[in-house]
């Protein structure tokens, strides 16, 4: 029984191999083209960015933690789109949405956001009430505008700064031009998609959300570093197979992020709007991910390696 | 049994851990405590007068247990408030309190914390104000006086539980953070935004200024300060007048003997019970005329220390004007006390937190960690198919947890929202880097298991540097109210390098042989 699995075993790795090798023919064809996949994205990105930028004079857009304004919740169960109905003539720009307890399936709380001063926005909505706002029954934050202008700005100015920084590190690390700027390359591809992809799903980012997008570089920097490093400093196997051992460790990371990012997302979206933004923008950051680090990444180191090869020869 | 043959980087993991659940738990164990914590006391009360104060723990009354709010909240409102005055027998962990009181003890409290963790207002509830100077941009000096003037003002108002700090962001831009854990004041807004700039005038001449040069001492005792009456103007509107004493210093005083010198009477105010100036002192607050009062002829020209202040509050019903001529009271004192700010004040960031909803958000985000934890088992599971592998990487995660949570116990930090986006983050990035140790144990057949660790290590400190620098700046930004994101975060990272990553290579390396 022993020798029929260790020939099952056999046969299997052999048709791995094989299945390994057509792939890596495939691949040896065609891997500049496939680079074509992501820098299309990236042009169509930078392109809807720019579009953006002109419409919105912002890169983004932004919710009141950003923008300046009110954020109320009552510990009560009122009806979002009631309240809204209801409020929206007296507040600007008002929002409101729901909070769910996801275990018991009850509502814990009515969340109502405004660019209103807070004291305007309690008496409006202690006048609808019929009752007055306590610390027991309700939670106020409010921003000044200001303050929230110079909050965006500096988030902003903190993250350009974190990029340059990370980038300093990854040139240290490889010393060469070409990998280095791979692993740079890829990781602002991931962040100008991410940010894409958050405008197009039409999301109000929040300061917790800037910091999602820096969370970003360092763990789409991660696959990266493994697979430059394996490629330039392995010393056994071909060229695809070192990419191909990068890809292997680099995908169980990636996915178990992913698994864990959309796990802990289910339960803790109906609760707390700070801690599902985080996880929402890490998601499709880490998506993209699998494309800039294997294709885009895999494609520019692929191409120099084999350039450095051919010179030597 | 097999000898424990643990290497010296397992068993500083091992202690390490210890150490954490200790910093976390308490020794003896916090859980195991009974008793209920007293959150504060009111000054000038029975019960503070007796000795209960802020932080000692409550273990039985009249030797009933007390185990939980509730068991407090039943024994005290059987017995009271009642006609007679009845004997109290408070057991607290260290002394016994006898109270004769008809009355509730003037305390509040709540259940014993269970570990040292400490969480973020965004979590238990609390409030935090951001305060600016208006128009100015203050430099570190005055910002630190700022700073000192408030803590003061707090600490004569006697709220307790509040930090007052100085924080400054990337661009040099200099804020006053005032944070309070639990219930807010509720004129905690007055109290941090108000100039306080305090004026006595006779016309145009300033007499006095609040503050300790003007002001030798302000009596806020019962004997000298008090309501000293009530009425009803109209309807739905009643007055109650307060007064105090305050003794100015000898340089006040002999400006107001020299501007008083050369007033008149006033002949329409004075009457039966005496004769009065013909300037009042008028009483100014940020600008505000808030009282005028008659100066008796007794005191023209003379060298006078002792000045009564006197002012009023209203409101709907006698109980409202009561409490409100008491608010003003305190607040008159505080300033005339700690004087005023050289400058304007403005509120430019203030979040009240109810924390009812914080039991909640514990549990759900416990929930998360778990959801999260099942997809991480389970891949590495059908990757790896070895049960001790696989335990190995989660409980060296959990360990981690353990850790970062010791540390933040350790130090008192609070663990707000972002703290623990921080500490999922570390998670993750521990998981990525033990799979990428674990894998290059298997690669490249001719290499020992020493040199594949180190090609791990290389990719790994690769990862911590690119994640440290792009964690620094944000310490800065934002008003500092994203530290708690870098900071879980960079003690997670560096634990995992310094201690859970060395340890965990070991132990691929006992498992793999």
């Amino acid at each position: 029984m022993e020798e029929e699995t260790k020939q099952e075993i056999q046969e299997k790795t052999q048709e791995k191999v094989k299945s390994k090798k057509s792939f890596g023919e495939f691949h040896d064809k065609n891997y500049k083209l496939l680079l074509l996949i992501p820098l299309t994205l990236f042009l169509f990105s930078i392109i809807y960015e720019i579009n953006f930028y002109n419409q919105h004079n912002d890169f983004m857009k932004k919710d009141i933690s950003l923008t300046g304004g009110t954020t109320i919740t009552i510990n009560s169960e009122i009806d979002a789109n009631t309240l809204k109905k209801e409020l929206s003539g007296k507040l600007e720009a008002l929002e409101t949405r729901e909070i769910y307890d996801i275990l018991s399936n009850k509502q814990k709380a009515v969340i109502l956001e405004t660019t209103t001063n807070a004291e305007e926005t309690r008496k409006v909505v202690e006048e609808y009430l019929g009752y007055s706002l306590t610390e027991e029954n309700s939670s106020t934050e409010f921003t000044g505008s200001t303050l929230s202008k110079n909050f965006y700005n500096q988030l902003i100015l903190a993250m350009i700064i974190s990029f340059i920084l990370m980038a300093i590190v990854i040139f240290l690390i490889f010393r060469i031009f070409v990998p280095s700027f791979a692993v740079i390359f890829s990781a602002f591809a991931d962040i100008i998609m991410t940010l894409v992809m958050v405008n197009l799903l039409g999301m109000n980012v929040s300061s917790a959300g800037i910091v999602a997008f820096l969370m970003l570089i360092g763990y789409s920097v991660d696959t990266d570093i493994l697979l430059t490093n394996r490629v330039l400093k392995g010393t056994e196997g071909t060229l695809n197979n070192k990419i191909y051992g990068a890809f292997k460790t680099g995908i169980t990371m990636t996915l178990i992020a992913i698994l864990s990012v959309v796990s802990a997302l289910l339960i803790i979206r109906s609760f707390s709007e700070v801690l599902s933004q985080i996880f929402t923008i890490i998601f499709i950051g880490l998506m993209f991910d699998l494309l800039n680090t294997w294709v885009t990444n895999v494609s520019i180191l692929k191409w120099y390696v084999i350039n450095k090869q051919n010179k030597i020869k | 049994m097999k000898k424990l043959n643990f290497t010296w980087k397992i068993w500083m993991l091992i202690i390490i851990l210890l150490i954490s659940l200790v910093s976390i738990f308490g020794l003896p164990p916090r859980f195991l405590d009974k008793g209920i914590l007293i959150t504060s006391v009111d000054q000038n009360s029975t019960a503070f007068n007796e000795g209960l104060r802020k932080g000692q723990i409550i273990i039985s009354i009249d030797g009933k247990k007390v185990n939980n709010i509730e068991d407090y909240s039943n024994i005290i409102t059987e017995k009271l408030p009642s006609e007679e005055k009845i004997r109290l027998n408070i057991q607290t962990k260290d002394t016994q309190i006898i109270l004769f009181t008809n009355t509730s003890p003037e305390i509040s409290v709540s259940n014993l914390p269970k570990t040292n963790i400490k969480t973020g207002l965004d979590i238990t509830g609390g409030s935090r104000a951001l305060v600016q100077a208006k128009d100015v941009q203050l430099n570190s000096d005055e910002l630190n006086d700022l700073v000192d003037i408030t803590r003061n003002r707090i600490n004569v108002y006697g709220i307790s539980d509040v930090k007052v700090l100085p924080v400054s962001d990337l661009s040099g831009n200099n804020y006053m953070l005032v944070e309070v854990a639990g219930a807010t004041p509720k004129d905690l807004k007055d109290l941090i935004s108000q100039q306080g700039k305090f004026e006595a005038k006779i016309g145009n001449e300033t007499v006095f200024i609040g503050g300790k040069r003007d002001i030798q001492s302000v009596c806020s005792s019962p004997t000298c300060s008090r309501i000293s009456s009530c009425d009803a103007s109209s309807n739905n509107n009643n007055f109650c007048s307060f007064e105090f004493v305050i003794y100015l210093s000898e340089e006040a005083a002999q400006r107001h003997a020299s501007i008083t010198k050369n007033l008149g009477i006033n002949e329409t105010a004075s009457g039966i019970s005496g004769r009065y100036l013909d300037k009042p002192l008028d009483l100014y607050l940020d600008g505000q005329l808030v009282d005028s009062l008659l100066i008796s002829e007794g005191l023209r020209g003379s060298v006078t220390t002792q000045i009564q202040i006197s002012g009023s509050g209203n409101g709907p019903t006698r109980q409202d004007a009561y409490v409100n001529a008491q608010d003003s009271m305190k607040q008159l004192q505080t300033i005339l006390k700690t004087g005023s700010l050289p400058f304007e004040l403005e509120i430019i960031k203030l979040d009240t937190v109810s924390p009812v909803l914080g039991d909640d958000f514990i549990k759900i985000i416990i929930l998360a960690g778990f959801a999260a934890l099942i997809p991480v088992a389970l891949v590495v599971f059908v990757r790896y198919r070895k049960i001790k592998i696989s335990l190995a990487l989660l409980l060296t995660s959990f360990s981690e947890i353990i850790i970062i949570l010791g540390i933040a116990s350790f130090i008192s930090w609070n663990l707000d929202l972002l703290s623990i986006a921080g500490i999922l983050a570390t998670i993750g990035t521990g998981i990525d880097q033990q799979i990428i140790i674990l894998d290059e144990s298997k690669q490249g057949a001719n290499l020992s298991i020493k040199q594949k660790m180190k090609r791990a290590l290389v990719i790994i400190m690769g990862a911590f540097f690119t994640g440290i620098a792009s964690l620094i700046p944000l310490w800065w930004a934002g008003a500092g109210l994203l530290k708690g994101f870098v900071f879980t975060t960079i003690i997670g990272i560096t634990t995992g390098i310094l201690i859970t990553r060395p340890a965990f290579t070991d132990i691929v390396k006992k498992i793999e042989g």
